[in-house]
């Protein structure tokens, strides 16, 4: 019998070996903070597909700041020109557009804008350029040449002749704004460099460790640039941020997590001055810890930025029933499975309202939240059984065999009522004070902008802010983001998006935008004007001398030249025709994407202040989505608050309905009422005068302090009545245990309160602060609270 | 930035100026303190365009008007087939013959890179020697009898990339401008000689008015 259960027990622990091993060898991060938000939200989905398709995940962006604009431009240079050379680390390095370096690669794309020309336009251009037409309209760019004062015109008719561009260049240019190809700031002291990575499959990293790995590298073969000539190096772009994000998330994780563990054993040190026992505790969480993140590993998808929370939380939490079986263990004289049932009605009341509150959290569409939900239910389930199975039997044989040991020093401090009067008075003063504040300063301001979905530190996102600044001139454009299955429906919704965006212009809705329209294929257009241009190579000895006896000179034709030969080399194609040179590629690439049966086009739209609300219900349609962050923090202002209200009117309704089945007494449901909505005023006391604000996350700790911090009044008051209203009998029950507890929670949710994502820092925050009040108040309040409202009724006294 | 960046790299680009040693400012501290006295300026000028791409350099007539603070008029061709004027806040190019204007605010056209301005729109060069030195890199300074010739370069980089050099000649005696030229990186130039300069003489305040009736007047894109 013995020999058996010893196997049994060896097959359980390989089990969870093996299981720990399988789950956590699965567990990964997600580093997009877009899969913190509900996917359902329109925005979220604009966003994230702007991402997927736009963002290139092997492109980093270098920022080269320096004092003066020729150290930038040359420091940036020879940056570029050094990576350039690496060919296994670096594919391609640019510190200029490519057609800097060669401007004739251009003819291609002003060909294909061209032929990318409504019909008429096209038929009017050859007319031009007939025998009988084309020395008036060389006469005319001789007069462009001679009268303008537009730079631009001057400097390209020089090179055009026949003016071919001046139409196709003008519907490129009439959306205005949207200047999205800048390498150096207008002043010139702050250029970039992008760099493509070498060795990406499918121009994307494997994991986020090699793209850390990779922007290392990259650092390093240019840190010798780093404060020469003044200049100041930044890294910015995908592979940047995702390495950022994913290595402050390891860190954050790893941090919350070993200082839970050390609060809570500094904590039980202090109280049991016992080392054992602590080493016990110990081990259990981590066992806790281990099995949760297994089961999360090997059940849930990645590990969120706002996961990444839940080890310190679960930690925390679980960590309660450990308190509570190790303080019925003192001096308890029967067996272990009494002891379990003992302590069985305590932590199913305790951890299922935790784990429901947690679980919960499942009914907000945030998926960030959810998942922590999850997560820290999971292990909180994971906590209560471990505590019951394993450290319950191994805590009693260690008090049956080390026999009772005196109360502590802190355990006869806190029991004494002169310790008890002093905390009612600090109680009832901290209350009044953080009444006071709310008072004074109202209750918390709202800050539903995407600051909560940021991480604290980041340099690369701090580059990529500067960077923002500097080339960009316009403030917060939307993007537009059009869809479709095929290059025909694409365009039609262009067509359409564009006429409802001049309207809004014309409304004053809009200052700018700028559409893929002009560099969208029109297959339709391109078939019929491509006879026609084709038929131009013919002519090209005319045209060339008539040019020369007009006053050209031979280079004058050379881009109607490539420009003929271009238009030539595509006859034998079948439209839709896309230009695929570097150079194209390069202005392609921001504004139009291919991937498998879809096909995505790009644009930018410079909304007027305030009206950005407006232009949504203007600008829509199927597969159209005008998006932007401030768009984003519009619509999650709308949905995620009226949620949250939902669930926790839920919870309410439940909680009331459990605390009526348990109590059937008005008074002590009246006092947790009492109590929970003082806990609730002066947590609104406390925030504003600590200047927090409520944003999408924090909103979750309203949830979790009804399903965690209500724990604390109803275990007290549960206690009073199993006490016949004996305030020191209950106190001497539970108080040392509900301290520790409310220590222990406050510090694995205090422990993330300096996690570098905000959103998850302020959910910690809250709920730390939370959590003390609600113990603060329960214990030091509820007591005399309690005697007074039963001080006629003789049972009771 | 995109298209502007993309059609002017269709120029091969030229050599650059030959840099000189630390020249001296001394003439054009004195050029421009007289600009003090400066109220109203009026001139003829004789526009030579000359472009890498042409055999024959294009010339034409223009006359320029001035009144400080801030009224401009530029016109080239006789009659005008072109017309800068600057009015209130905007500045407007006129193309007489299609009875079309086109309309920039003059704060936009201030702004560092913008590429509608023409350098010679941004007259007077210069508020005082600062303004002078943070606008222009001076590369030469050369003074022949009572002409002075000044070699600059823009400070403004995205006007830097495309000039190659600014020119102007001035009489250090008054102070007038004889010519204004600005060489493009390609080496095509515009020079402007300037004749019948007139200083601080009544300009008649219509001069600085245009009847827009009839005209159709867009925004500049």
């Amino acid at each position: 019998m013995q020999n058996r259960r010893r196997y049994v027990r060896i097959a359980v622990a390989a089990f969870l070996l093996v299981f720990v091993v399988a789950g956590l060898s699965r567990i990964s991060f997600n580093v997009d903070i877009l899969k913190l938000l509900p996917v359902g939200l329109r925005q979220v989905q604009g966003l994230s597909l702007m991402l997927k398709e736009f963002v290139s995940d092997n492109e980093l962006i270098i920022t080269v700041e320096a004092p003066t604009a020729e150290a930038a431009e040359a420091n940036a240079d020879a940056i570029a020109a050094k990576l350039a050379g690496m060919p296994k680390l670096v594919k391609r390095a640019y510190s200029k557009p490519p057609w800097e370096k060669d401007g004739g690669q251009l003819s291609e794309l002003l060909a294909f804008l061209v032929l990318n020309q409504p019909p008429d336009k096209v038929r009017a251009l050859t007319e031009r350029l007939s025998a009988e037409k084309a020395p008036g309209t060389l006469r005319e760019t001789l007069d462009k040449l001679s009268e303008s004062m537009n730079p631009q015109e001057i400097a390209l008719l020089g090179y055009d002749p026949y003016d071919i561009s001046g139409s196709a260049v003008g519907s490129l240019m009439s959306g205005g704004g949207g200047e999205q190809n800048k390498f150096a700031s207008a002043d010139g002291k702050f250029h970039i460099i992008i760099v493509e990575a070498a060795g990406t499959k499918d121009g994307k990293f494997a994991n986020y460790n090699e793209a850390i790995a990779w922007v290392d590298a990259v650092q390093r073969a240019t840190a010798e640039w780093q404060g020469r000539d003044g200049c100041r190096l930044g890294y910015t772009g995908e592979p940047a941020i995702t390495g950022s994000i994913a290595g402050s998330m390891q860190h954050d994780m790893q941090e919350s997590g070993v200082v839970t563990l050390v609060v809570i054993a500094l904590i039980f040190y202090f109280c049991y001055r016992r080392f054992r026992p602590l080493l016990e505790l110990q081990g259990m969480l981590l066992l806790v810890f281990a099995v949760a993140l297994a089961i999360a590993g090997l059940f849930l998808s990645q590990l969120t930025v706002i996961g990444v929370g839940s080890s310190a939380i679960m930690i925390g939490l679980s960590v309660d029933y450990g308190y509570f079986i190790y303080q019925r263990a003192q001096r308890f004289r029967g067996t272990v499975r009494e002891l379990q049932s003992q302590c069985l009605r305590y932590i199913v009341w305790t951890a299922g309202t935790t784990g429901a509150a947690f679980f919960a959290l499942n009914v907000s569409s945030l998926p960030g939240l959810s998942h922590l939900g999850n997560l820290v239910g999971i292990g909180v389930i994971v906590g209560a059984v471990v505590m019951l199975t394993v450290y319950a039997p191994l805590v009693l044989r260690r008090s049956q065999r080390e026999g009772d040991a005196p109360p502590s020093l802190v355990e006869r401090a806190v029991l004494s009522p002169r310790f008890h009067r002093a905390g009612a008075w600090f109680t009832i003063g901290l209350v009044v004070v953080l009444l006071a504040g709310l008072a004074w300063k109202g209750v918390p301001a709202n800050d539903f902008s995407d600051r909560a979905l940021r991480p604290r530190h980041s340099e690369a996102y701090d580059a990529l802010d500067r960077m923002t600044a500097k080339l960009s001139d316009q403030a917060d454009p939307l993007n537009l983001l059009i869809e479709g299955d095929s290059v025909e429906v694409v365009l039609a919704r262009l067509c359409d998006v564009e006429k409802q965006l001049a309207a809004a212009q014309s409304r004053g809705e809009v200052v700018s935008f700028r559409s893929a329209l002009p560099l969208w294929p029109d297959a339709a257009s391109q078939r019929e004007n491509l006879p026609l241009l084709a038929s131009l190579a013919n002519e090209a000895p005319r045209l060339r001398q008539a040019a020369l006896d007009a006053g050209f000179k031979e280079d004058a034709f050379m881009l109607m030249e490539n420009l003929l030969k271009q238009w030539s080399a595509w006859a034998q194609r079948t439209p839709p025709i896309w230009p695929d040179n570097d150079a194209s590629r390069w202005v392609l690439q921001r504004l139009a994407h291919h991937d498998g049966d879809h096909w995505y086009a790009m644009g930018f739209v410079q909304p007027a202040p305030g009206r950005e609300d407006a232009l949504l219900d203007k600008i829509s349609g199927d597969g159209v989505y005008l998006t932007g962050w401030k768009l984003l923090s519009l619509e999650l202002r709308r949905a995620i608050p009226q949620e949250f209200v939902h669930a926790i009117v839920g919870i309410v309704v439940v909680v009331l309905a459990l605390l009526i089945f348990a109590f059937r007494d008005a008074r002590s449901i009246g006092l947790f009422v009492g109590v929970t909505l003082l806990v609730f005023a002066c947590l609104l006391g406390a925030m504003s005068l600590f200047g927090m604000t409520w944003n999408f996350f924090n909103l979750a700790a309203l949830l979790l302090l009804l399903g965690t911090g209500t724990d604390y009044s109803i275990l007290l008051l549960l206690a009073l009545r199993r006490n016949g209203g004996d305030v020191p009998g209950a106190r001497k029950e539970l108080f040392v245990v509900i301290c520790l507890c409310a220590c222990s929670a406050s510090a694995g949710f205090g422990s993330i309160s300096w996690a570098n994502h905000l959103g998850l820092a302020s959910l910690g925050q809250t709920c730390a602060l939370g959590l003390l009040l609600d113990a603060a108040i329960s214990l030091f309040l509820i007591p005399p609270l309690w005697t007074w409202l039963h001080r006629h009724d003789p049972a009771t006294g | 930035m995109f298209t502007r960046s993309l059609f002017l790299s269709l120029m091969l680009f030229a050599g650059h100026a030959v840099a000189a040693d630390t020249p001296d400012l001394a003439p054009i501290k004195r050029w421009l303190a007289k600009q003090d006295e400066l109220r109203t300026l009026q001139a003829d000028f004789a526009q030579t365009r000359s472009y890498k791409n042409l055999r024959d350099p294009l010339a034409a007539p223009g006359h320029i008007w001035y009144s400080a603070p801030g009224s401009f008029r530029w016109e080239v061709g006789d009659p005008a087939k072109t017309v800068v004027l600057r009015k209130a806040e905007n500045y407007y190019v006129i193309t007489p013959a299609k009875k079309r204007a086109e309309r920039t605010p003059s704060a936009a056209l201030g702004q560092p890179g913008n590429a509608r301005r023409m350098p010679m729109m941004d007259f007077p060069f210069a508020k005082n020697f600062e303004d002078f030195n943070r606008k222009f890199e001076t590369l030469a300074v050369a003074t022949t009898g009572k002409r002075c010739h000044l070699e600059l370069l823009p400070r403004d980089p995205q006007a830097k990339n495309a000039l190659s050099a600014i020119r102007i000649d001035f009489d250090t005696e008054t102070g007038h401008l004889i010519a204004f030229e600005f060489v493009t990186k390609d080496g095509s130039s515009m020079r402007n000689e300037f004749s019948n300069v007139r200083i601080n003489q009544k300009i008649d305040a219509l001069q600085f008015d245009y009847d827009f009736t009839g005209y159709e007047v867009i925004d500049a894109k």
